[in-house]
């Protein structure tokens, strides 16, 4: 099982290089390969995460560790990983089933599927490699592809947001090497389990990586007030890219490795665990307010997204002052149970809904909120599954974004911080708000015979087959929360983050 | 033994599978529904005659989680559980023969069946986490069952949806302070006394919840938007019905169950439940709209339930419980009675309408019926109801608190809410079916059996429940909890002999009527003077209300209802996008101020951390 880890990137890396020899020759040849290669990878992630409850490790080269300094470069599976994996796989599958009719529309289809696949080599690099700085270069491919993947209309608009995005991107690939450099300088290893062990002393040159870290990765999260990027770039990008940049990227390249070496390499510590819980809620809050006011579709999805991160932010956080202080383990778990669960909720929902508005523009030229209205009567699976998605994020039951919301507000209120409970409360009603209004504007509003004149009609069969797909999950994935399933696939995650020191020792094998 | 899961879990799985059949078979599934509807009526009988106690639904698939689909079977929930069986089996009736013709309404009967299903989860829940999810599924239903097909309808349910949303996060957040303070999720586990600050802060939350549902003031405003546009049998079954019977219902748990109140809760009861009585029925007086007239009382009637439930005295419980049965009956019907009229004539407007009565009998007499219940004429169940809540009252002004001494305000608004309310009826009776009638009415018909007979069902049950009420119905409903011990005396009104009395008296008027008429005399046109008589000089008894709109005082109050000042959906709008230009500005695009911007984060962090 262990030797199988390396394929995640393997699969994608290789493909990207094949497809960009051989798409030459043969038509349609990227799409297929990277369908094909996500599928088996979707299946490998399941399997893993049925079969193993233990941590993978696998240790490229076979260097066995000299003394207790592992030597080898690690590539480690655990809980939380898997989880990442299963977004990775599951929403990187069904956008690239959706691309396939999406893409037709660009001449360098080839190229799309390129960077595509070379985005999904990055983020499964970054979150199964067990070693910083590798975590660094992964970060960096899957960066440098998705600021190319956001110019691919070429349009000024799109170039523009490329341009602010590569910049802020570079500023926060800087501040990340530049703690990485401290990090090796304080302590002469790269590997995160050996990091651990060797960070003990809480000094200021611990903070200061600590801070390095946060802005780092908080910009690649796009947390507030790192956030500025997020709106033009996912917007402004083709909305299968979008709904991966929404969905997965900030996900598995931001929140992940904050989660990661906050929870497995740095001591917990309380002003760092509240700082990551005040940036979450001043990101929910103010993601929210900013994303009401948008007549942009895409536009309004992202700074959703940004306001969603911040409920993930809020959960675990919450679970990490909880753990901090020596507070009640089972509040902790509970809330950053939240966090995580609304983590793979949101993926879904999110992807869905990029989708959706993918779907709108593609077939009416425009994603203005102002000029659209009563597409539900022409494009039923596109409104159908919109629809779903919108509840969802709303957190209206039956679907998978009210167990999460749950969670995470009665475990705020368990853990003492009925402030924030209260304001994600506020904030969840806001989202109700601007997710109505988008659904009022786009799909309803007039009768729609505005449209019937222009023929417009449902969107190719991949598109709507991928969007269907995704809205049963929305609805499935609430099966999560039941305990038996639970124990599966989030608990595992849980603990992997609860048990801070374990990640080290299970890892260097102590 | 009575599987719980057939109650709750069939209707919604039926819905599911209903959303496979195309919409050409709509009849099919309309009668599908009717079928599940009726089952579930039987299966409602069959709980409402159980053993009271918890019980734990089984599952097999993972037994531990048996615990958490606990259900209370209590007085309290079993009267819910068989009027939601009862309305349900009305309504899918009367939709047979309403819906089958909108095109609109897609997948109409698999909301209807889920919306079923849930309000039975809703009200046997005893878990609050598989109540919230029931209560929130119920929001959902709410907001497909209406369909948004221009501007005024879209917006009707992106009101309805945030409103509910908002409240369904609220409850979350009650319920987890719930929790915190007892420890348990399980509603008849949890007694707690409003008096700590905490204890307020979930009391709160959860009367958000509760009024909300059932459209109390300030969260009504959904209320009448709603109604003016959904289809006439999701009026009667949501709004009218079952979300009354459900936010009651939930009302009734805070009050007897979960919390002891203090008496500034009971004063704050008594507060809204006044306020919501008069505002509303001021506001209905003046609607032009018939389905927006009757959403105005849907909100009205609330206030009286919740006036009779704060009293907190067994007399109070049951009679707010009692308003609360009787006003679903009645409202309900009211809006089969204006989807009738809305179908046979396509006006909502009442001055558009008028004379129907002769052309549509049944529906004017049951809508007569309804009307005269609601507006608490005896011997109809309107009055007997609203009776038990002035007794109540009075009882109430006995005790010491400060909303004790205040019962003769209470009474007061009771009682004159309960005139204005005649007032508005005389105006929805008199606009649609007496006075002159519209010639392009000509040739409306009645409507079919399947739509007249649930509306003479409905007005059958408010005269027996009416007529009966001291002696059988309340004896019947009402013996659980801390109203087992009896409701005192019955009051001064002994309904059988008095029914007998007016029927008496109607026979004699009758009698005295025909013998007048029994010469043959001359009929003529009135004489007016030699003028000309004009179609204008039709005096419509609409014409009377609008004097009503500009006496000052209340000129002012209606202008800025208008103007949405009163409604708290429009006002946090407000507020939130204020608060969204003042983020928006920051949001300039430059990049260079984004930079700034991490900048000046990687400073504060640093300041902060060392």
């Amino acid at each position: 099982m262990n030797s199988l880890i390396p394929l995640f990137i393997v699969v994608p890396l290789g493909s990207a290089f094949i497809m960009a020899i051989l798409g030459r020759f043969i038509k349609d040849f990227g799409k297929y390969l990277i369908n094909l290669g996500l599928l088996f990878l979707v299946g490998l992630t399941v399997k893993l995460i049925l079969n193993s409850q233990e941590t993978l490790i696998y240790k490229v080269g076979g260097f066995a560790n000299a003394g207790d300094i592992p030597i080898a470069i690690y590539m480690v599976v655990d809980g939380f990983t898997k989880i990442l994996l299963l977004i990775i796989s599951v929403v990187g599958f069904l956008v690239a089933l959706y691309s396939i009719s999406y893409t037709k529309q660009y001449t360098a289809e080839r190229k799309f599927y390129i960077l595509y696949s070379l985005m999904l080599a990055g983020m499964y690099g970054v979150v199964v490699s067990g070693d910083i700085f590798n975590i660094y270069v992964f970060l960096e491919i899957a960066s440098i592809a998705s600021y190319a993947l956001v110019a691919f209309g070429i349009q000024k608009q799109q170039l523009e947001a490329s341009f602010k995005y590569q910049i802020l991107g570079g500023v926060a690939s800087m501040l990340i090497l530049m703690g990485i450099g401290f990090i090796y300088w304080s302590t002469g290893t790269l590997n995160l389990a050996d990091i651990a062990t060797q960070l003990t002393a809480d000094t200021i040159i611990m903070k200061f990586i600590a801070v390095l870290m946060i802005v780092g990765f908080g910009l690649k999260a796009a947390i507030f007030p790192f956030h500025a990027w997020l709106p033009d770039a996912h917007s402004s990008a083709p909305s299968p890219i979008s709904a991966m940049l929404s969905g997965v990227l900030i996900k598995a390249i931001g929140i992940y490795v904050i989660f990661r070496i906050f929870f497995n390499m740095f001591a917990l510590s309380y002003e760092i665990s509240m700082v990551i819980t005040v940036l979450g809620t001043l990101s929910m809050i103010i993601g929210g307010l900013l994303a009401i006011g948008q007549w942009d579709m895409k536009r309004l999805l992202a700074y959703s997204s940004i306001s969603q991160m911040g409920y993930v932010f809020l959960g675990v956080g919450i679970g990490m002052l909880v753990l901090a202080q020596k507070g009640n383990p089972a509040v902790a778990a509970f809330s950053i149970l939240g966090g995580l669960f609304h983590l793979l909720n949101h993926a879904m929902f999110k992807g869905l809904l990029f989708l959706g508005a993918g779907a709108v523009e593609y077939r009416t030229e425009t994603r203005d909120m102002k000029q659209l209205g009563g597409l539900s009567e022409v494009m039923p699976v596109t409104a159908g599954t919109s629809m779903a998605a919108s509840l969802a994020i709303s957190g209206i039951p039956p679907f998978n974004g009210f167990f999460s919301k749950l969670i995470i507000i009665i475990a705020a209120v368990q853990a003492g911080y009925v402030t924030l409970a209260l304001l994600a409360v506020v904030v969840s009603i806001i989202t109700i708000g601007y997710f109505m209004k988008m659904q009022k504007y786009t799909f309803f509003n007039n009768d729609g015979s505005f449209w019937k004149n222009k023929k417009i009609k449902e969107v190719p069969f991949t598109m709507a087959f991928a969007m269907i797909l995704m809205a049963a999950l929305c609805l499935g994935m609430s099966l999560l929360a039941i305990p038996t399933i639970r124990d599966i696939v989030l608990t595992p995650a849980v603990d992997a983050l609860m048990e801070t020191v374990q990640y080290s020792k299970t890892v260097i094998g102590i | 033994m009575i599987d719980f899961r057939l109650l709750i879990f069939m209707p919604m799985l039926v819905g599911f599978v209903l959303f496979i059949l195309p919409e050409s078979l709509k009849i099919i599934k309309g009668m599908i529904t009717l079928i599940i509807s009726a089952i579930t009526l039987y299966y409602s009988f069959l709980v409402f005659s159980s053993d009271n106690g918890i019980s734990v639904m089984p599952c097999s698939i993972y037994p531990p989680a048996g615990n958490f689909f606990a259900l209370n079977i209590d007085g309290l929930s079993k009267l819910i559980v068989l009027f939601v069986g009862f309305f349900g089996f009305m309504y899918a009736l009367y939709s047979l023969s309403y819906v089958t013709k909108e095109k609109r309404l897609i997948s109409y009967y698999s909301y209807f069946l889920i919306t079923l299903g849930a309000s039975f989860g809703a009200a046997l829940s005893d878990n609050m986490i598989l109540f919230v999810f029931f209560w929130g599924l119920l929001g959902l239903t709410l907001y497909k069952l209406i369909k948004g097909y221009d501007e005024a309808s879209s917006s009707a349910a992106k009101k309805t949806l945030v409103l509910i949303g908002a409240s369904d996060s609220i409850l979350i957040l009650g319920i987890g302070l719930l929790f915190k303070l007892s420890g348990s999720y399980h509603m008849s586990e949890i007694n707690l006394t409003t008096t700590s600050a905490w204890a307020n802060g979930a009391f709160i939350c959860l009367l958000i919840a509760s009024f909300t549902k059932a459209g109390a003031l300030p969260f009504h405003t959904w209320v009448p938007d709603y109604v003016e546009k959904a289809p006439a049998s999701t009026s009667a079954l949501l709004p009218a019905s079952l979300d009354k019977l459900l936010g009651i219902y939930f009302l009734a748990r805070i009050i007897i169950n979960l919390f002891t109140l203090t008496s500034w809760a009971t004063l704050m009861l008594l507060i809204v439940g006044g306020i919501t009585i008069i505002a509303a029925v001021m506001m209905a007086l003046v609607q032009h709209n018939f389905k927006k007239l009757l959403g105005y009382h849907a909100v009205s009637q609330v206030g009286y339930m919740i006036t009779g439930l704060a009293l907190g005295t067994p007399l109070g419980i049951a009679a707010g419980l009692f308003h609360m049965i009787n006003n679903a009956i009645y409202k309900g019907g009211l809006f089969l009675t204006a989807g009738s009229v809305d179908k046979r004539t396509g006006k909502n407007d009442l001055s558009e309408l008028g004379g129907l009565s002769k052309l549509m009998p049944i529906t004017f007499f049951a809508a007569l019926v309804f009307a005269l219940s609601i507006s608490g004429i005896p011997p109809f169940n309107g009055f007997y109801s609203k009776w038990m809540i002035y007794r109540g009252i009075i009882d109430f002004g006995s005790g010491s608190g400060i909303a004790n001494q205040l019962w003769i305000v209470w009474l007061v608004l009771a009682v004159f809410g309960s005139a204005l309310t005649l007032a508005s009826f005389i105006k929805l009776i008199s606009g649609i079916y007496l006075g002159r009638r519209n010639p392009e009415f000509e040739k409306v018909k009645e409507v079919s059996i399947l739509m007249w007979l649930p509306q003479a069902i409905l007005a059958l049950a408010c005269i027996v429940s009416g007529i009966f009420a001291a002696t059988w119905v309340i004896p019947k409903l009402f013996n659980f909890g801390p109203l087992s011990s009896g409701l005192g005396d019955p009051g001064m009104w002994q309904s059988q002999p008095v029914s007998i009395l007016i029927l008496v008296s109607l026979v004699v008027g009758f009698l005295i009527f025909w013998m007048g008429n029994m010469k043959k005399h001359r009929r003529s046109d009135s004489f007016i003077g030699g003028e000309k008589l004009q179609d204008e000089l039709n005096f419509s008894p609409l014409e009377f209300y609008k004097t009503i709109g500009s006496f000052k005082f209340l000129a002012f109050f209606y202008d800025k209802a208008k103007k949405k000042w009163f409604d708290i959906y429009h006002i946090g709008k407000g507020i939130i996008l204020g608060l969204n230009s003042v983020f928006s500005i920051c949001h300039t695009g430059i990049l260079s101020s984004y930079i700034m911007w991490v900048v000046a984060g990687v400073a504060i962090l640093l300041i902060i951390l060392i």
